[in-house]
């Protein structure tokens, strides 16, 4: 069990996805994503950034703050992003109610959507403590 | 699919982008908010059918921001690249009011002066700013005063260039073909049985092939009429029918092109035989108007100095009670359609009767004769180009009426 977001959270999900994730599965994609944690338990502010070079996993970081610059950016408060990563709520939908909010060319992402799908379940099967 | 913007029908889209700017730079105006069609028309290149904006800033690329579904479909018609054709989809963030007042903000981080398109129009289609999306900008961009520019872009689109208006001269040579193909599908008796929408059928099918993407018109794509509704009171609009083509009646066929989003647009009469003596006096009546009107029409006139010309040759002929006294209407690129010139009449958003014609406009000629109580009427469309002393009729299909047997 590792916490959310923290250093050993984040060194399992960057193991996982080069593990299960290939190039060819990952349309040889070179974009970035960082998801902004808002009204975190502590208070603050936290990160969740990917990069991808080619389809292969670049850079996976998480901690405090906002984080790098992106491609894409979602934002939204901690518990919406813990309710999706343990699968009680769909990142679509989440999308849909405004719950989330995304930054970056649309029609790019609509690209990626199946992609970020196959991260985001690989990350939830890290037994996780929110 | 790109149209090859190249050689005849090449246009400077980045010079268009350039004058906006220059322009935007003498008003003082930050960024440029278009939502019109004709605006996204002019600058892109590339139809946008559903809710579109455009956003020019002071300096560099404009970026155009449409429904998602047909984001990339206009990117790949557009000049412009993707990181400048957007969609907006109703999720968080990423709704039109968000993304462009995101790019606003980030544009004008300390405020500054946002140029709208508030107006109102004849024409459905145009795309003034309604009043949620304006209170919506505004909450949104709390630091930023918004003025009404649409100026701008109506100043800059009068004068056509030469791209467009060899666009124009091809739609008018696709429209041709289209009438072309009527007469043949219509002569010799062909005319039996067809409704008025298998003709605008026959016409669209045969524009298609020599290039037309579409029937561009908004007034149901190629307008047909034939008997009474030739002769509605007024009647410059026929959406096409069921009504069966009858012999003894006139014909009335208004067909449009689109080329390089150019219109297209002519209309050409017919009386399905036998013809009646009245009803050829009716027809001389209405090509002798529209000989005189074409030959009259030149820099330095306007609409209602041609009018008052045209409708006092008709009293003198005695046929006055049948014209609609306008002679024309705008026209440029898809979406700039019904006014002519600026919006600086008597009336807002109508067009200026005193309007002063200058070389390179391209307009109209729409002539609309109409008697109900015998249910015949006559229509001409034709784009011209307004020259010093003279104009060039776009269409070259012949001027007549002719009889069907």
């Amino acid at each position: 069990m590792v916490k959310y977001l923290s250093e050993e959270w984040r060194a399992e999900v960057e193991k996982r996805l080069r593990e299960q994730l290939d190039p060819e599965k990952m349309n040889k994609i070179t974009s970035s994503m960082n998801s902004r944690y808002l009204n975190c338990p502590d208070g603050g502010k936290k990160h969740f950034f990917v990069g991808f070079s080619n389809g292969n996993v670049d850079k996976v970081l998480a901690g405090d703050g906002d984080g790098p610059t992106a491609e894409f950016c979602i934002s939204g408060d901690y518990e919406t992003f813990a309710k999706i990563s343990r699968a009680e709520l769909g990142s679509q939908k989440a999308l849909m109610g405004g719950m989330l909010k995304l930054k970056g060319n649309m029609v790019k992402a609509l690209k990626l959507a199946s992609l970020s799908d196959r991260i985001n379940k690989i990350i939830a099967t890290i037994e996780t403590e929110f | 699919m790109k149209f090859e913007n190249t050689g005849l029908y090449y246009i400077d889209y980045p010079a268009r982008i350039k004058a906006v700017q220059a322009e935007m730079a003498k008003q003082n105006i930050d960024v440029y908010l278009g939502s019109r069609l004709r605006t996204t028309s002019w600058c892109t290149d590339a139809f946008f059918p559903w809710r579109s904006f455009i956003v020019i800033p002071s300096e560099g690329m404009p970026t155009a921001f449409t429904f998602v579904i047909d984001a990339a479909r206009a990117l790949d018609d557009s000049w412009l690249d993707e990181d400048h054709v957007m969609g907006f989809a109703p999720m968080g963030g990423q709704d039109q009011i968000t993304q462009i007042s995101d790019m606003i903000n980030e544009l004008l981080p300390n405020g500054g002066r946002v140029g709208v398109e508030a107006g109102m129009s004849n024409y459905l289609p145009e795309g003034y700013l309604t009043y949620f999306e304006y209170n919506a900008f505004k909450e949104a961009m709390p630091e930023c005063e918004f003025v009404n520019a649409h100026e701008i872009i109506d100043r800059l689109q009068m004068i056509k260039d030469i791209g467009t208006i060899n666009r124009f001269r091809e739609a008018s040579r696709i429209v041709d073909v289209g009438h072309e193909a009527v007469l043949a599908a219509i002569k010799n008796g062909g005319w039996k049985g067809m409704t008025e929408t298998v003709v605008a059928g026959i016409a669209a099918l045969a524009m298609r092939k020599a290039g037309s993407v579409w029937e561009w018109s908004f007034t149901g794509g190629n307008e047909i009429a034939c008997g009474y509704r030739t002769g509605l009171a007024g009647g410059a609009c026929t959406p096409p029918t069921g009504k069966e083509i009858v012999a003894g009646e006139p014909l009335m066929v208004d067909i449009h092109a689109l080329y390089g989003l150019a219109c297209g647009d002519h209309t050409h009469n017919y009386l399905i035989g036998p013809a009646t003596e009245r009803q050829l006096w009716h027809a001389k009546n209405f090509v002798d108007i529209v000989d005189l009107t074409l030959k009259t029409y030149r820099a330095g006139i306007s609409p209602s100095s041609l009018a008052e010309e045209m409708m006092a040759f008709a009293e003198e002929r005695g046929f006055a009670d049948f014209m609609v006294p306008g002679f024309e209407h705008g026209i440029g690129m898809l979406g700039d359609e019904w006014r002519i010139g600026r919006h600086d009449g008597p009336f807002p958003y109508w067009t200026d009767p005193d309007h002063c014609y200058q070389e390179n406009e391209v307009l109209i000629c729409a002539m609309q004769y109409a008697c109900p109580e015998e249910d015949i009427g006559f229509r001409y469309e034709n784009p011209i180009l307004i020259k010093k002393d003279c104009c060039e009729y776009m269409s070259k299909f012949p001027l007549a009426v002719e009889v069907i047997d």
